[in-house]
């Protein structure tokens, strides 16, 4: 796991005419096997970086390495990368099967090999029989499917896919993004995909790379960002947050308007103002490690959720409960909430 | 006020192809000169076209003419809508108004302008030289079907080629020029189909080696106006007609255009 099988160095893009870089200083790697998602909101860069390390997209410096390898003057058709486009970019005056023995044609292999290849490609993405179809005969999701075959049967060194669920619909998103990341697990092929969709990034890579403005903020497993967000922009843009204010009063304690004392997770010296961070959903009702006192302001009834707005002090937090048949807490009411610890996040200093 | 609207339209129909049927009508007189209606019809006219000599040495040279014409105004067009479609450079919209500016300018006035380029190079009167002609009318047509097929060719189609290894010259050959087929037959079949038809500019430019079935026929009715005329048109047309439902057939011009 610990041999580095895609590098990314120092990598920029700036476009012609482009004030700022659309991808700025980007660095990361993947161990072979390894799934990435590059998440973040649209315009971010992360589409670039997919394009540049096909090869499609020139980047203006940087490096990407391919087993070690400076791929820069390696022209785009023999990079060895499959691909996977949003729209699916399937050859229309081709058949399926056709489609898929385009890369293994253009590598020069001999017919028969190439059938049985399509054959067992059209099989793990449970295309069989389907190999005689036009690619306008096939629904939206066995289009996606060719798409993958197309992209794996040729062996690449590495699976690129652009924002793969984004034309489906949502039932079969779910169906296709588990279906995903059971062939990448099969294949064992090293892949980077690209999304604005957190679930998506969240549910299927092993690690996500979260990019804003053409930086890399943040980059970790999906626990690791989801529960430790470095920066305020992972922690808002991936689940929702309560950003609190306060001052470091002793190692790993706080004191937050409202709360008193709030013992949270980080390093930050005594004295220092900080940033913490709750998520909604961690509140619970009740005393806990770290409890407070407020009036409930407002409150939705969502069926499985309750969300309500609890004030105390000068502090407003969202905290969504889990419901249930017995009493709920109401509008106007005081209640006790409290959250633990390793529930408070310490994202920075307070800005 | 449906009955209203199926009259104005047969009527509008009957305006439009009044002049054809009045000459397939008189095609088949058997009187030697053109006069509508025929007072006795037989199918003399055509024996005698399909006879003459000089009709079918110039419909030779004409459907020769076409077919070159054709070929090259596509293979033309094609190098020329890739450049204005898929590159940005400078002079970009100046070169797309001079390749459809054929279009604004009077035939005659193109057909003067050519014979002044031609004759010094001495190439009136050669096959070069009608070729080269009707390549200038004929480019703007291939120029126009083709950018239009080539503009609804998704870009990342051609990506996902080149990505999965095909090389530039591949990716054109077996992806580009595929997906572009429908623009380049209906720009072929158009071009032909001008080149075939086309009678101001070759009366500038050929004489005798050379004479097209325009040109012929325009010759034949300064000196006799005889249902021959008017026979031979009629086989003209239906040669167009059957081209245009083949290509209809095979790949839908309606929608090529």
């Amino acid at each position: 796991m610990t041999e580095r099988h895609v590098s990314v160095e120092n990598l920029v893009k700036t476009y012609p005419g482009a004030a700022k870089p659309s991808v700025d200083d980007v660095s990361f790697s993947l161990p072979r096997g390894e799934m990435l998602a590059l998440l973040g909101p649209s315009g971010c860069g992360k589409t670039t970086i997919l394009r540049m390390i096909a090869g499609l997209v020139e980047p203006t410096s940087g490096s990407i390495r391919l087993n070690g390898r400076e791929v820069s003057g390696i022209p785009v058709y023999k990079r060895n990368m499959g691909m996977v486009f949003q729209a699916y970019a399937l050859f229309p005056h081709m058949t399926v099967a056709e489609n898929i023995a385009f890369g293994l044609e253009m590598r020069g292999i001999a017919k028969a090999d190439r059938a049985a290849k399509v054959a067992r490609a059209l099989d793990l993405v449970k295309l069989s029989g389907l190999g005689d179809r036009r690619i306008t005969q096939l629904s939206g999701g066995q289009q996606q499917r060719c798409a993958i075959a197309r992209s794996l049967v040729i062996e690449p060194e590495l699976l690129l896919l652009d924002e793969p669920l984004s034309n489906l619909d949502a039932k079969l998103r779910d169906e296709m993004r588990d279906e995903i990341r059971e062939i990448q697990g099969r294949t064992g092929v090293t892949a980077i995909f690209v999304t604005h969709d957190q679930d998506e990034a969240l549910s299927m890579a092993d690690r996500l790379a979260v990019m804003s403005a053409g930086r890399l903020e943040q980059i970790g497993t999906p626990r690791q960002i989801f529960d430790r967000p470095e920066t305020e922009f992972v922690a808002s843009f991936i689940g929702a947050g309560n950003f609190l204010n306060g001052r470091v009063t002793a190692a790993g304690e706080a004191a937050v308007d409202g709360f008193g004392a709030l013992r949270f997770v980080g390093d930050a010296a005594v004295g220092q103002d900080v940033r913490l961070m709750v998520r909604p959903h961690r509140l619970v009702m009740g005393g806990a490690a770290n409890s407070f006192t407020g009036t409930v302001e407002h409150i939705v009834y969502r069926g499985q959720i309750l969300t309500m707005t609890v004030r105390a002090g000068e502090t407003r937090l969202q905290a969504d409960l889990h419901t249930h048949a017995g009493a709920l807490p109401e509008k106007g009411q005081t209640v006790t909430l409290g959250v633990a610890p390793e529930d408070v996040t310490f994202i920075g200093r307070a800005a | 006020m449906k009955a209203i609207r199926n009259l104005c339209l047969m009527l509008l129909y009957l305006f439009l192809l009044a002049p054809i049927i009045v000459v397939f009508i008189v095609s088949f007189d058997t009187r030697q000169y053109l006069a509508f209606p025929p007072e006795s019809w037989s199918f003399g006219s055509y024996a005698k076209v399909f006879a003459n000599d000089a009709f079918i040495a110039a419909f030779g040279r004409s459907v020769v003419i076409g077919l070159v014409v054709g070929l090259i105004a596509v293979a033309i067009g094609m190098l020329l809508s890739m450049a204005l479609v898929r590159y940005k450079f400078r002079g970009r919209d100046t070169i797309g108004f001079l390749v459809l500016a054929p279009f604004l300018v009077p035939s005659i006035v193109l057909a003067v302008g050519l014979m002044l380029v031609l004759s010094p190079m001495g190439l009136l009167d050669t096959y070069a030289g009608i070729m080269l002609a009707h390549l200038g009318i004929t480019v703007p047509y291939t120029v126009r079907t083709i950018t239009m097929s080539l503009m609804a060719v998704d870009r990342r189609i051609e990506e996902a080629a080149m990505v999965h290894g095909a090389s530039p010259f591949t990716v054109f050959r077996r992806i580009t020029l595929p997906l572009v087929s429908p623009g380049l037959i209906a720009g072929g079949v158009i071009a032909f189909l001008i080149s075939f038809d086309e009678a101001t500019i070759s009366l500038f430019i050929v004489s005798i080696r050379t004479s097209t079935l325009p040109t012929e026929i325009y010759r034949y009715l300064e000196y006799s106006t005889d249902p021959q005329i008017a026979a031979l048109s009629v086989v003209l047309i239906l040669i167009s007609v059957a081209v245009v439902v083949l290509v209809e057939r095979l790949i839908g011009l309606r929608k090529a255009i």
